[in-house]
């Protein structure tokens, strides 16, 4: 109460803070009345929060054969091993739990260098006419020409076959990185190249701002919304991607991913048919919270859709 | 007209580049240890036989400074020349067409199937937007693009294959005895499992996206303009709406055509498919460096045809395009 009262009596200068903020509190409230996108905000916190707490509750360290030796290999699930064991033992609820951890790091790193790579392009891109601009867009369609999921697997076994084996998951992150900004550098250029024709940066620049204040004033704020959607909906492909990747066998040995769990599965589907089943369905579940979020978020920032 | 030559030309002038690019590329793939031999060496552990190293020494122009050997790479590229696999000692061009053509009955049939069923229910969605059904639709939908497609093969296959056993589970055509008795009928029923794998993740693209376009399009003045003027519902939404709204798709699909020559890796797996992407994922396990480079350049030149084709329909479905 008291502070409602504190900012009625604030000067009219903070009245000019209030209103920018209310546009994100604007987008907040249209967000939350999808109920879709709400489920996937849902999903996304209780997969994070299950992945940095998960692990000290998990009953096997990662890729742990223990059970092997009580001779448990196999098992179908029960209270001992909810989502049962694969042939070497492994007990499949454990390293689904250090595969959260694995396989959300993967999908939240890799989104944040692309993003950060994609945002550093597209904008020289969208900045510079000429030479440079028509260089970059060059670049950019090149790597919408080549089949990118085909070079990641190459990359993955060439790296680890010529230089180094013990990145661990971190290898993935990083390849995942490198290929996955030209898509989102492809929408900021587009963005800027609109943005900065709008009248109301022609006006600023008459009235003398310099191009500092107009980029992180004006044009940051409009490109961030569709980076924002962008990057939530890179999540769920590079998670996807990295279950491709492991499936087929270019992920790098004894790391605890999803992936890892469903190619061992798999091999043995006739069988053990629930070692590539429960792993599956948590990528499907997490996969579907980050592309419910990221088409709630579209839906709360467009401006075209905004009553 | 003229805009129109003019617009092909300078989307094929713009190819050039790109092509270069990409060749670029791949020789630099396949040199990353020096030169291709030091990577196909990897592979056999120095167990390469005499005789094939001295082939690939002379293949490779060993000895050569590299920019001599990028256009030798490109002069047998232009002759379709792409080396002999390392695997099994043929040269991969020819290896290769029954590669494609394996994976594009699959893709297309796939796509034509998808965009048949799809583009009625879109229209159907958007116009009862906010309706049960509408919501039962794009939930199927999101679920088919957050599902990996070769798990969902793998399910399909316990299901029809092993549980139930209707359907084969793997490759394309039956070795010995043909399923349901004849030749045509063994390639269809290999077909059907992972054709409806595919056509269900490529629906749901489809419908996700003709669907958001279709809402936008209908909330446009001369929609209303055209229901205004007494025309029919049905017209209006084939006659004004699908045309504005369907353009964007093609460039969608165009792009995911390149993505699908790729073949889906993981769902050719799943399936022993013998396509581009399962060969490909072969290939490079095994380090079989002449086939993996000859894959991914036949994907990207058949990428950059498939574009250019992209470009060019939708250059005249849409005149604004040209000018610009």
């Amino acid at each position: 109460m008291s502070q409602l009262t504190e900012e009625q009596t604030a000067p009219p200068k903070r009245v000019h803070r209030q209103r920018s903020a209310t546009q994100w509190a604007v987008a907040w409230r249209r967000f939350k009345r999808n109920k879709s996108g709400v489920a996937g905000l849902a999903i996304v916190i209780a997969f994070v929060v299950f992945a940095i707490f998960g692990p000290l509750f998990a009953p096997y360290p990662p890729r742990s054969t223990e059970s092997l030796l009580q001779g448990q290999a196999g098992q179908p699930p029960s209270w001992k091993h909810p989502f049962g064991t694969e042939i070497n033992g492994i007990d499949v609820f454990s390293d689904s739990i250090w595969g959260a951890r694995n396989d959300l790091w993967i999908g939240v790193a890799a989104t944040a260098i692309a993003t950060l790579i994609g945002l550093a392009v597209g904008a020289l891109a969208g900045y510079s006419r000429g030479v440079i601009g028509g260089i970059l867009l060059g670049i950019i369609q090149f790597f919408f020409v080549i089949p990118t999921l085909l070079l990641i697997l190459l990359f993955s076994r060439v790296f680890q076959v010529l230089v180094y084996q013990g990145f661990g998951v971190n290898l993935i992150v990083l390849i995942l990185g490198l290929f996955g900004w030209p898509g989102i550098s492809f929408v900021i250029r587009g963005e800027i190249f609109r943005v900065r024709e709008l009248e109301f940066i022609q006006a600023e620049k008459a009235l003398g701002a310099g191009n500092l204040r107009i980029l992180f004033r004006h044009i940051v704020p409009n490109v961030l919304t569709p980076v924002i959607v962008l990057a939530s909906l890179l999540v769920a492909g590079n998670i996807l991607t990295e279950v491709v990747l492991f499936f087929l066998g270019f992920g790098p040995a004894n790391v605890a991913t999803w992936g890892e769990l469903i190619e061992e599965g798999v091999q043995y589907v006739s069988v053990y048919p629930w070692v590539a089943l429960f792993p599956g369905l948590l990528v499907v579940t997490l996969v579907l919270g980050f592309n419910l979020l990221g088409d709630g978020l579209a839906d709360a920032l467009n401006p075209r859709l905004r009553e | 007209m003229g805009s129109l030559i003019n617009y092909i030309i300078r989307r094929v002038l713009f190819m050039i580049p790109v092509f270069i690019g990409v060749t670029l590329f791949t020789f630099l793939i396949g040199n990353a240890a020096g030169n291709p031999i030091n990577l196909i060496r990897l592979a056999f552990k120095g167990t390469l036989p005499q005789n094939v190293y001295l082939q690939l020494v002379a293949y490779y122009h060993i000895g050569e400074n590299p920019l001599i050997r990028y256009l030798y790479y490109l002069w047998d590229l232009i002759h379709f020349d792409l080396g002999l696999s390392i695997t099994s000692q043929r040269p991969v061009a020819s290896e290769i067409g029954p590669w494609v053509w394996t994976t594009l009955y699959l893709q297309l049939s796939a796509l034509a199937l998808a965009l048949l069923i799809g583009i009625p229910i879109a229209i159907y969605s958007a116009r009862h937007q906010h309706s049960k059904s509408d919501t039962t639709i794009t939930g199927i939908a999101i679920f088919g693009y957050s599902t990996p497609t070769f798990w969902l093969g793998i399910i399909f296959i316990y299901i029809f294959s092993f549980y139930l056993r209707v359907l084969p589970s793997s490759g394309a055509v039956s070795a010995i005895t043909p399923w349901w008795g004849n030749w045509t009928l063994d390639r269809i029923a290999h077909l059907i499992l992972p054709m409806t794998v595919l056509t269900y993740v490529q629906l749901a693209t489809i419908i996700r996206l003709l669907r958001g376009n279709l809402l936008e399009v209908l909330k446009q003045d001369y929609i209303l303009a055209a229901m205004a003027s007494g025309l029919k519902e049905r017209a209006v939404i084939y006659g004004h709406a699908l045309r504005n709204a369907i353009t964007p798709i093609i460039t969608i699909i165009g792009l995911s055509l390149g993505a699908s020559l790729a073949g889906a890796p993981g769902l050719e797996t799943a399936f022993s498919w013998p396509g581009l992407g399962y060969e490909f994922t072969q290939a490079a396990l095994a380090l079989d460096i002449p086939t993996v480079l000859g894959i991914t350049v036949i994907i990207s030149v058949m990428v950059l045809v498939a574009n250019l084709a992209t470009d060019l329909v939708y250059g005249f479905l849409d005149p604004r395009v040209r000018v610009s």
